[in-house]
């Protein structure tokens, strides 16, 4: 047994120290992190949300923004996965097997999350078995249907991830799992169009249907059949800006070309163009909040963005519109390096942001004339389990791109050119 | 149920009968209002927002659940049952939003989409520590960490009323009439509970008398019925809207100014 | 019969694990698992089941007689229903009957003073304690220094009335009560009013928060029904709007501090038409405050206060009031005597002096006799904190090291005194007492109709059953306590009779009055004025210790461990202090830190409203070192016929 453990300290040791010093130093705090995330973890699980920062006044907080913003960047997975193979836009086959990984981690962690948010995560099976579906097995609450399309997706994108992970050099060395993994392959597109039509409806349930129902609350409702849409449009161009972050992040880390640069530049085109239409989309909700749904509550939609989380999230979300527009959507801007960097961070903080507004300023806004805005700051237990938990995500990435052929482009390449580069570093 | 506003001390009798008989959770700190569970609240409201002193003036508004049945009333739809994924909250035919605590996974979808605050979540275990287990009431079960609760009229008090009428050799349980705690407990009798489907009840014949007195909490579409019947009609078809089931009467104009957002 | 090979074995273990574990998922079985560890990590408590019963029984807690039903479950009283509940007391009774700490045996100290950990006492039978106590006791009144013993007590009921009888015996008069509306009345008047407040057709109130805990509560609330009905005119005259002022049918919006002002120029306009009270010295001052001088001092307009005088001597019934406060209580006798003088000049029927006659004179021993000459009988409580003096204190239900102005010094000399406390709960007081007696609630009290609804909790007994079996034995006292018990002296005990005529001293008036006009005037080191506000239940800290009272506090006045006092807008923005700020507040007595400040116009400009009943050192963990106690900062002088600290007006500074 120590032996084993001695030898399990020495794999760790020598995996931390292939690295840089840059990705050492990272490495530390996503282990510091994660330290966190489990001992806090704990804590919340056994003793209770009281530890957060969130109230009866401010039921949601920093978790469920992390759901929501980790479902609709994870929802890159089925935007490409849909150009790919429905499409046929073979110019994105080397990014998919990242997207499908990424997607997995932020489906599996928006359920880590999830569990941590509820009060009684042992009855978390009761959205199974006591679904509140209405009339004509439509849901009636739209985290019923949340949680029922994201159960069925993320069995999907399990389905998905199978052939990469068997493509790993021991596994694919067994001659009855490499013909299962192949043939997986082959039926992706099937996998491909469920995925794509189940994560319609829980993108814009989650992103939108789960805010829009509640017509008790000025800052929330609003026509369902018009939000749910903006909200997926948000999820398309958001999630892609994200796989193509984290395939460049990997790049440079690994120090290697993982994916061809006509890669990138084929899916900053595609999230170019969505993100035009999510700002129209977006602003769109913006006038028609302020000049029809809100105005039904006797309300003025400027006095709902007042408070910590006010207006300047609002105007913020919109900048980094602008910024995620100017860069990706010309040629020749997306085709330089920076500028292309710039335009899919803005991308994905545009999306953060939005989620960000649909949370921080929609609980803290009063629900009487007489009180004021609510100020929440998340506790340390809060940022470590939402931290934590992106680091978690972040070095199963790493692992994975280190030992799995989540970049076949790149270890095609290392191929040709000798092993000079396919040391990984 | 109706409280006039009038008669209302703000003596807070209600908030405690409420608590003994419906079993409020202890925490450590009761004080910590923001995380506390009660199911009625006092809530205290003054115009200082739009006079100075001396023309300010303060009232306590006792607020409860307010059993919201949006604008249908055949098909009630209150904004926090449509929400609740696992079926916790219902609506049941006497009218009452209902809640059961041992089918709550403690989401909080419900307290998010309630306008009025009415929830509360047990954010830590509740303790009660000692003796005090001993006041508990066997008819309300105990409620444990990490689910919604909420005030339901006593309606442990009806099911009891009733069990005891039929013992009693009564045969139309449904015309057994009782009385929730804080109403009970109201030393001015400010508040009246009664069926607001039966016109004859004590309830409908003062809210029908008091018409010019009556307002529900942030409710404004209710003026707009009397300034514009039309321009109302099109606005409830556009939107639901909550429509609680308690109001409140008031002779002050400045409490029902309060209930605008400016 | 085929061999089973190794296949088949295979092939049947493999179909039956398979089968038992459908079986096992399909039984059901799995989700009543899971069910079952949902109570297990949520220790989910199921309260006992039981008879149910209603114990039908008269609240003998004040005069009102409130009948009242206990809902039983088996030997578990879970609800209290009263006819008329408009009393925290009967709501908040169940909690301090089954409170998590209350005091369950006799407590004798073993640690330092001043603690409040429960590991400094430990328990021992009432035997013991009672000797121990009676030891003490004896020996000062052998060596004929029974002046030393004191009594400090909070109702006015027949279990004080046996406490100061005790201390009376052994030779000393220091028998004090801690200021209540009633203790201040009778000292300033020589008896406690009882206003008719349901006959009554115009009642003008100095201050007194009617309907916020002031009086008894029941009456209270029973009377505001009354007036609803008839229309009575309610005036209020009070500094913050308050929810009586809120529910008043007018409000004199005064300046904090000047109700007696107020009541020397309504005074001054009925003497205009021809009426009087109080004496010729008296009236010689009430002549002096004129409508103008009167509006200058209280900030009201002269129309104002012609218009009070006006509809107050025109009323048929009028009362006037007296009793800044709502629980906690705090008027200058000149303010109590000037307000009674009003009713007397109105000829109000609706309030009438009554003093109660309690147990009479005890029998003196000869070592008692010779001790009392020595003793020193001082005006009231803080004054004998004061000046006072003495070796051995019982203390009756009060808690004045909370309450009282001089708590601090009150502390200093119980640290080196021997302390007796009669409390159910560990008070402030308590913390510094050598022995605890706990004692019942009222559910648990024997009535002059019967029986207790109740059994005894624990090892408690009755205030007044720790007191006669306490004089049992000390020497020479024995003789005045003939009762065997409580219950056998309330069958004896009498009835309130008329209390004679009031003592008018225009000393007394000359010197509050120019003590008022000087707190008035603009000072530079102290800018701002303070007076106190109560919360629902809160009170004057007696609601502190009931979590469900807890429940009631309102964010604006303490959430999260922070004490908002309110502060006018104007006056606010004039001292650069922003809503929520942190602030400390200092008065020429003290300072306190760590309020948080709370704008709003409900309060007088120039003014702070700072909530009371918060900041004890102990009272259990659910009051323990919650906001801050002002009393140390408020106004200390001694009123010199209460003998009682006047806080309620203070001139403080912020910072």
């Amino acid at each position: 047994m120590g032996e084993l453990i001695k030898r399990a300290i020495d794999t760790i040791k020598a995996e931390f120290n292939s690295y840089s010093t840059g990705v050492k130093i990272a490495l530390g705090v996503m282990f510091f992190l994660t330290a966190g995330f489990v001992i806090f973890g704990i804590q919340i699980l056994f003793w209770g949300l009281g530890y957060t920062d969130m109230s009866n006044l401010y039921p949601f907080g920093q978790w469920i923004i992390g759901d929501l913003g980790l479902v609709s960047l994870g929802g890159g997975a089925f935007t490409t996965g849909f150009a790919l193979y429905i499409f046929r836009n073979d110019k994105l086959e080397p990014i998919i097997n990242s997207t499908v990984l990424i997607g997995f981690l932020c489906y599996l962690f928006t359920f880590i999350f999830l569990v941590f948010d509820i009060g009684q995560p042992l009855r978390a099976w009761f959205g199974y078995t006591y679904p509140n579906w209405g009339e004509h097995l439509m849901p009636t609450s739209m985290l019923t249907e949340v949680i029922w399309c994201l159960t069925l997706y993320f069995m999907i994108l399990c389905v998905e991830i199978v052939p990469v992970a068997l493509k790993h050099k021991v596994l694919d060395a067994i001659p009855a799992l490499h013909y299962v993994g192949h043939y997986l392959h082959r039926i992706m597109w099937i996998l491909a169009a469920a995925g794509t039509f189940l994560s319609f409806f829980h993108q814009g349930s989650l992103g939108g249907g789960m805010w829009d129902i509640m017509y008790g609350k000025a800052v929330w409702f609003r026509a369902h059949h018009i939000y749910f849409f903006v909200v997926i449009i948000g999820a398309t161009a958001g999630g892609t800006a994200f796989m193509t972050l984290c395939a460049y992040l990997a790049g440079k880390v690994m120090k290697k070309e993982v994916v061809p640069a006509e890669t990138f530049h084929s899916i900053a085109k595609i999230s170019g163009i969505l993100f035009v239409a999510f700002f129209i989309a977006r602003l769109v909700d913006v006038v028609l909040m302020a000049t029809r749904w809100v105005p039904l509550f006797d309300r003025s939609y400027i006095s709902l963005q007042g408070g910590l989380y006010g207006l300047w999230l609002l105007v913020l979300e919109f900048l980094l519109l602008a910024v995620v527009i100017v860069m990706l959507l010309p040629k020749k801007n997306r085709e330089q390096e920076k500028r292309f960097l710039i335009g899919i961070i803005a991308g994905v903080a545009a999306i953060t942001t939005d989620k960000l507004i649909t949370v921080l300023n929609g609980s803290s806004v009063p629900n009487f004339p007489w009180r004021d805005y609510i100020w929440y700051w998340p506790t340390i237990q809060e940022w470590f389990i939402m931290l934590g938990g992106l680091s978690v995500m972040a070095m199963i990435y790493m692992w994975c791109a280190k030992y799995l052929p989540l970049f076949p482009h790149a270890e095609k390449h290392a191929h040709h050119e000798g092993k000079s580069q396919a040391v990984a570093e | 149920m109706a409280i006039d506003l009038d008669l209302c001390t703000g003596c807070g009798d209600c908030a405690l009968a409420c608590a003994q008989e419906n079993n409020m959770p202890v925490f450590e700190d009761d004080s910590d209002l923001p995380k506390r569970v009660q199911f009625l609240d006092l809530m205290k409201v003054s115009n200082d927002r739009d006079a100075a002193y001396p023309d300010v003036e303060v009232c306590y508004i006792p607020k409860m659940c307010q059993q919201c049945e949006g604008n249908d009333p055949k098909n009630p739809k209150p904004p926090c049952v449509s929400v609740c994924p696992v079926v916790a909250t219902d609506v049941g035919d006497d009218g009452i939003v209902s809640q059961i605590w041992s089918r709550c996974i403690g989401c909080r979808y419900c307290q998010a989409s309630c306008p009025y605050e009415a929830r509360a979540f047990n954010w830590w275990k509740p303790r009660y520590e000692g003796d005090f287990k001993k006041s508990l009431n066997p008819d309300v079960s105990v409620a444990s960490r990490g689910t919604v609760v909420k005030c339901q009229f006593c309606s442990h008090i009806w099911k009891r009323e009733r069990d005891r009428a039929v013992a009693g050799g009564e045969l139309d349980i449904n015309a057994v009439t009782y009385t929730p705690a804080c109403v009970a407990a109201c030393p001015t009798r400010a508040m009246v509970f009664g069926d607001l489907d039966d016109p004859g009840s004590e309830l409908s014949r003062l809210l029908s008398r008091e018409k010019k007195r009556t307002f529900r909490l942030i409710h404004t579409i209710d003026e707009m019925k009397e300034k514009d019947e039309k321009k109302w009609k099109a606005m409830m078809q556009a939107k639901n809207y909550p429509n609680p089931k308690v109001y409140y009467l008031t002779s002050k104009a400045w409490i029902k100014e309060m209930m605008k957002f400016k | 019969m085929k061999k089973i090979d190794r296949k088949d074995f295979l092939k049947i273990g493999g179909g039956a694990i398979v089968g038992g574990l459908s079986g096992y998922v399909f039984s059901g079985a799995p989700f009543l698992g899971m069910q079952w560890l949902i109570e297990w990590t949520q220790d989910q408590y199921v309260p006992a089941g039981g008879k149910e019963e209603y114990l039908k029984t008269i609240c003998e807690a004040c005069r009102e007689k409130c009948e009242m039903s206990i809902r039983m479950i088996g030997d578990r009283a879970v609800k209290i229903e009263t006819s008329n509940s408009g009393c925290p007391f009967s709501q908040n009774a169940l909690q301090l009957l089954y409170h998590p700490e209350r005091i369950d045996a006799p407590l004798k100290r073993v640690g330092r003073k001043g603690t409040v950990k429960f590991s400094a006492f430990e328990k021992v039978s009432w035997d013991e304690a009672l000797g121990a106590v009676s030891k003490n006791m004896n020996k000062l009144i052998g060596e004929k220094r029974g002046h030393l013993i004191a009594g400090i007590s909070k109702h006015d009921n027949l279990a004080s009335a046996l406490l100061d009888r005790l201390v009376k015996a052994c030779g000393s008069t220091a028998a004090y009560y801690e200021p209540s509306l009633n203790s201040l009345s009778q000292a300033a008047l020589g008896g406690s009013v009882e206003y008719d407040f349901n006959n009554a057709d115009c009642i003008l109130s100095f201050g007194a928060r009617l309907l916020e805990g002031w009086g008894v509560p029941c009456s209270m609330n029973k009377a505001f029904i009354e007036w609803k009905k008839k229309g009575t005119r309610l005036i209020q005259a009070d500094a913050v709007r308050t929810r009586t002022a809120s529910l008043a049918d007018q409000w004199l919006p005064i300046k904090p501090g000047t109700e007696l002002i107020l009541a020397m120029g309504i005074a001054n306009r009925l003497s205009k038409r021809g009426r009087a009270a109080g004496g010729a010295e008296w009236m010689a001052v009430v002549e002096k405050y004129a409508p103008d001088k009167v509006a200058a001092l209280t900030g009201l307009s002269v129309k104002q206060i012609e218009e009070v005088a006006e509809t107050f001597s025109r009323a048929r019934n009028p009362v006037a009031v007296a009793g800044r406060g709502g629980k906690g209580v705090s008027s200058s006798s000149a303010e109590f005597l000037a307000v009674h003088a009003l009713n007397t000049m109105a000829g109000s029927q609706a309030a009438v002096l009554k003093k109660g006659q309690w147990l009479g004179e005890p029998v003196l021993s000869a070592n008692a006799a010779a001790s009392i000459k020595e003793s020193k009988k001082l005006a009231g409580l803080d004054d004998f904190i004061k000046n006072g003096n003495f070796e051995i204190i019982i203390i009756n239900e009060a808690d004045p090291v909370y309450k009282s102005a001089y708590g601090a010094e009150l502390a200093e000399k119980m640290d080196r005194a021997f302390v007796v406390s009669i409390t159910p709960l560990l008070n402030d007081t308590a913390m510094y007492a050598d022995y605890m007696f706990p004692s019942l609630t009222f559910l648990e009290n024997d009535t002059s109709a019967g029986r207790a609804p109740l059994k005894p909790y624990l090892k408690s007994a009755h205030a007044g059953d720790c007191l006669i079996s306490l004089a049992q034995k000390v020497d020479g006292v024995k003789a005045s306590f003939p009762w065997a018990s409580y219950v056998d002296l309330i069958k004896t005990s009498g009835a309130s009779v008329g209390a004679g005529g009031v003592n008018y001293n225009a000393r007394v008036l000359i010197d509050q009055l120019a003590l008022i006009e000087k707190n008035l005037k603009p000072s530079d080191e102290f800018p701002l004025s303070m007076i106190p506000v109560e919360l629902t239940f809160v009170g004057d800290g007696d609601g502190m210790a009931f979590p469900y009272a807890l429940k009631t506090i309102d964010q604006k006045t303490f959430s999260q461990g922070k004490l908002c006092v309110e502060i006018n807008r104007k006056t606010a923005g004039q001292h650069g202090v922003s809503e929520g700020e942190r602030i400390d507040i200092a008065s020429s007595w003290g300072e306190i830190g760590s309020v948080r400040t709370h704008l709003t116009d409900t309060v007088a400009p120039d003014t702070i409203a700072i909530p009371l009943g918060f900041g004890h050192m102990a009272y259990t963990k659910y009051a323990k070192n919650k906001g801050v106690n002002p009393k140390g900062i408020m106004a200390h002088d001694i009123d010199p016929l209460t003998g009682t600290a006047n806080w309620w007006h203070t001139r403080v500074k912020i910072s």
